[in-house]
């Protein structure tokens, strides 16, 4: 046996792969079927936004947000809304009736991120029947943000002050349907895939994450939560009025990608509560405060950072006084998670390798922005 | 049916009347039903693909292929039509008979295997006495042709396919064999047709059921489907072992795939159904029409385990054939054979 | 027992193997999008001032108007053009016009042949009605 001779062979997990979610390189250094190596290569997607907006108003670049993290527009739209009016001062002048739609908006969207996700992960194992039932429910979401902001994908719904206009009254009946059948159709997601033992066989104890790491990286949102860290922005630091609704943080201890799966699956029904709440909460009134017309913030900078979705969505904007910014620098969560891909990977077998990136739940226009 | 026997009997004088002596005779009559069975199975695949469109968009709140045909059925034969005129693109670096080949090979064992199943009373091709065996053995050699795809593509993402192939298809023909090792023990022969004649009052199924569930697994893994799809496992590596091939090379790998599905259908329904007895005395359909319904409620269990589950892992893969179905395949061997003993002793 | 996961999911997938499925037959069946849907844009030119506050409110700038003043001072449309190549349908301009000249429809299945024809032009006065109005003055 002595002189048989192996190699390590370097595989391209390419930016064409049907399991990257988008445009990602990964360069394995393979000895067998197991990684030794891995090198992320990002960039493939990079546009130029943060250029762009120093050349658009204020006003003119909510639109582009939506373009981020394409799969949840307005929780991008929120975190630049929300950072511009800390900026203006305006934080504590948004009406009533404007905040919980804001809340309604971004718990809806935070379970169509969700989904995604879910869909995802289960095609990635290639089981076809639960993505096309996650898909389902997310094209019943995005028909409601189509009846409220026009547009399903990047909605450009939130405006300084408020939100672009009222509901109509069939996006409350639409809601409701919804709502009530979210518990049966949870049943079926977990029916389906949770409680399949060769999906558990295939994520148990695969990739863990310690809480030392997570914290040496610096990563947020759920894969942080899965690690046991207990820190979740709308409850700790919160923003609008997140201090008023009552749900709880789903946390877990190892870390695995089975605890990332189910700690996003338990962030969904959270979520419906939290809606739930605020569909018997939300009161009438206006949706749009006063604000000037052309907005020129005093001179200054900010930060200010949300619960997205995928982890702690932040935006820097330095302004100069005038009406465009001078500098917009966007944190994404997911540029944070993606670096971790490169420890977590080493002596993985490539089909788990594949799984543990699909449970990171990165989306690569937000890494390249 | 004892009527198929008559017919091919009155063609056999009718060609030695003409003139044509009994050697010639025989070999031609072979030919014709050799390539009888040749387009059933053809005719079968057609079918088996649309049904298999069909059943993934039903499982899914979806309804399929339904523009070309009468529900989508005509969508197969069109897609054959486009593949036949795509160009035959062989990459740069590959070994290039043993490429060209690779997708024959597949096609070539998998239909050798049809030699003798038998679809009716009397309609088998070859009445081996070893019918069984033959199978099995046919069976095994369907692995060389994987290897030879995954080794001669020069690409790295099909070596690993083709490799996975060759483990796979290796461990999951012992309990395949031991599985049908039980029914050998009761009806004391190999041949295909004694083992239906065997179950005209009971199907085996029932006082082996521990042998079937471990044959439908076992063939699950050796037609590379379903929850064991490792070797064209489309997320990990990019469709496996035959990602280099395109056009008509690539349709003969499908349909090398599904005969194969079709062959361990119809051998479970002839070993574990019945064959083509009618259950509850239902006698006046013919043997054929129950054997067809058969298969196709076989085919229809593997398309729902397909469509449901999602893919092990390799190591779990190896883990169920050699941990768990060899010991369940051997103590179902073993309760066989103390109940034909006892059997032998309490019928005299 | 062991495989009662495995056995859920059978029975799932088999309930939804019968149920009703939920795919729309495009193109018999239309969407029934909602009114606030934005599809391609549509102008009424008589309400048209040309103020050209849709212009200002373009992120990307694609709307382009020509106008003149008429003997009361009052501004008259020529010709309004928006070049939907680079359009990303925020509808900041529907919102933006004061007199609701500009509206957008639901229509989506604008495909066409030649990249010429995405940059539509909404509305061009006659020559002859405009040189009349001119030399009116």
């Amino acid at each position: 046996m002595n002189d048989i001779r192996t190699q390590e062979m370097n595989l391209n997990f390419g930016p064409q792969h049907p399991s990257t979610h988008g445009v990602y390189r990964g360069v394995f250094t393979m000895q067998g079927e197991y990684v030794t190596k891995c090198v992320n290569h990002i960039g493939y997607l990079h546009r130029g936004i943060e250029k762009l907006a120093e050349s658009r108003t204020y006003t003119q670049f909510i639109p582009y947000n939506g373009r981020l993290d394409y799969v949840s527009g307005m929780l991008n739209e929120e975190a630049y809304v929300r950072a511009v009016e800390k900026l203006m001062g305006i934080s504590d002048q948004i009406p009533e009736r404007a905040e919980y739609i804001r809340v309604i908006m971004v718990e809806l969207q935070r379970i169509a991120s969700h989904l995604v996700f879910y869909s995802s992960m289960a095609l990635d194992m290639a089981g076809f029947t639960p993505w096309t039932y996650g898909f389902r429910e997310r094209d019943t979401i995005l028909d409601l943000f189509e009846m409220a902001a026009g547009s399903r994908m990047m909605p450009n719904y939130m405006r300084f002050g408020g939100v672009a206009a009222d509901l109509n009254e069939e996006f409350m009946p639409a809601l409701r349907k919804l709502l009530d059948i979210m518990p049966k159709c949870m049943e079926e997601y977990h029916g389906i895939l949770t409680g399949n033992e060769i999906f558990q066989a295939r994520t148990k104890g695969v990739a863990p994450l310690s809480r030392e790491k997570a914290l040496i990286y610096g990563i947020s949102g759920p894969s942080a939560r899965a690690s046991g860290i207990d820190y979740d922005l709308r409850r700790d630091e919160p923003y609008g009025i997140y201090d008023r609704f009552k749900f709880n943080v789903p946390v877990r201890q190892t870390g695995d990608t089975f605890d990332r799966y189910i700690v996003r699956m338990d962030e969904m029904a959270e979520s419906v509560k939290i809606l739930e709440q605020a569909y018997r909460e939300l009161p009438e009134g206006p949706v749009l405060a006063k604000v000037p017309k052309i907005i020129k913030p005093p001179a200054g900078e900010v930060y200010h950072r949300i619960e997205h979705s995928k982890g702690h969505l932040g935006f820097h904007i330095v302004s100069d006084g005038t009406a465009k910014p001078y500098r917009l620098r966007i944190c994404s969560p997911c540029f944070v998670n993606v670096a971790v891909f490169e420890e977590m990977a080493v002596g993985l077998h490539l089909q788990d390798a594949v799984v543990a990136f699909a449970s990171l739940d990165i989306v690569l226009g937000e890494i390249d922005r | 049916m004892v009527l198929f026997l008559v017919w091919v009997d009155m063609f056999r004088q009718w060609l030695v009347g003409i003139g044509i002596p009994a050697l010639p005779a025989e070999i031609l009559i072979k030919t014709i039903l050799v390539l009888i069975v040749i387009i059933f199975v053809l005719t079968n695949l057609i079918v088996l693909v649309w049904l298999e469109r069909k059943f993934a968009a039903f499982y899914a709140d979806r309804v399929g292929p339904n523009r070309l045909g009468p529900a989508g059925f005509l969508q197969f034969p069109v897609d054959i039509v486009k593949m036949l005129g795509k160009e035959d693109i062989i990459p740069g670096n590959v070994d290039r008979p043993v490429f060209k080949i690779a997708s024959i090979c597949a096609f070539l064992t998998a239909i050798m295997g049809w030699a003798v199943i038998p679809l009716g009373k009397g309609m088998i091709l070859e009445d081996l006495n070893v019918g069984l065996l033959y199978f099995i053995a046919i069976g095994s050699t369907g692995t060389i042709a994987f290897v030879m795809a995954g080794f001669a593509s020069n690409n790295k993402y099909a070596l690993l396919g083709g490799m996975r192939t060759a483990a796979q298809m290796i461990s999951y023909e012992i309990p395949l064999a031991f599985s049908l090792l039980g029914i050998v023990m009761i009806t004391g022969s190999l041949s295909l047709t004694e083992i239906v004649d065997a179950q005209k009052n009971v199907w085996f199924v029932f006082p082996q059921i521990l042998a079937f569930f471990a044959y439908f697994v076992c063939s699950i893994a050796e037609t590379n489907r379903g929850p064991f799809d490792l070797a064209e496992g489309e997320q990990e590596l990019v469709a496996g072992y035959f990602v280099e091939y395109s056009g008509i090379r690539y349709a003969l790998f499908m349909v090398a795939e599904y005969t194969h599905l079709v062959a361990v259908s119809a051998i479970a329904a002839v070993v574990f159904l019945g064959g083509w007895n009618a259950p509850f005395g239902l006698t006046f359909i013919p043997g054929f029409i129950w054997m067809m319904l058969k298969i196709y409620l076989m085919i229809f269990l593997f398309m729902w385990v397909r469509w449901t589950f999602v893919r092990v892992k390799v190591e779990h893969l190896m883990h169920i054939g050699w941990k768990f179905l060899i010991p369940l395949t051997l103590f179902n061997i073993m309760i066989t054979g103390i109940g034909v003993y006892v059997y032998r002793m309490i019928a005299g | 027992m062991y495989g009662q996961g495995l056995l859920k999911g059978l029975s799932i997938s088999i309930r939804h193997f019968f149920k009703k499925k939920v795919t729309e037959m495009y193109p018999e069946q239309k969407p029934n999008l909602p009114k606030r849907s934005r599809g391609w844009f549509e102008l009424t030119p008589d309400k048209c001032t040309a103020c050209g506050l849709c212009v200002n409110a373009c992120p990307n700038g694609i709307i382009s108007i020509e106008s003149y003043k008429d003997e009361n001072n009052k501004r008259k449309l020529v010709q309004y053009r928006m070049l939907m190549e680079s359009c990303i349908f925020c509808g900041f301009c529907v919102e933006a016009c004061p007199q609701d000249a500009l509206y957008n429809t639901q229509a989506f299945e604008q495909t066409v042949f030649f990249r010429e024809d995405l940059n539509r032009i909404l509305y061009k006065a006659e020559p002859q009605s405009v040189q009349a109005e001119r030399s009116e003055a």
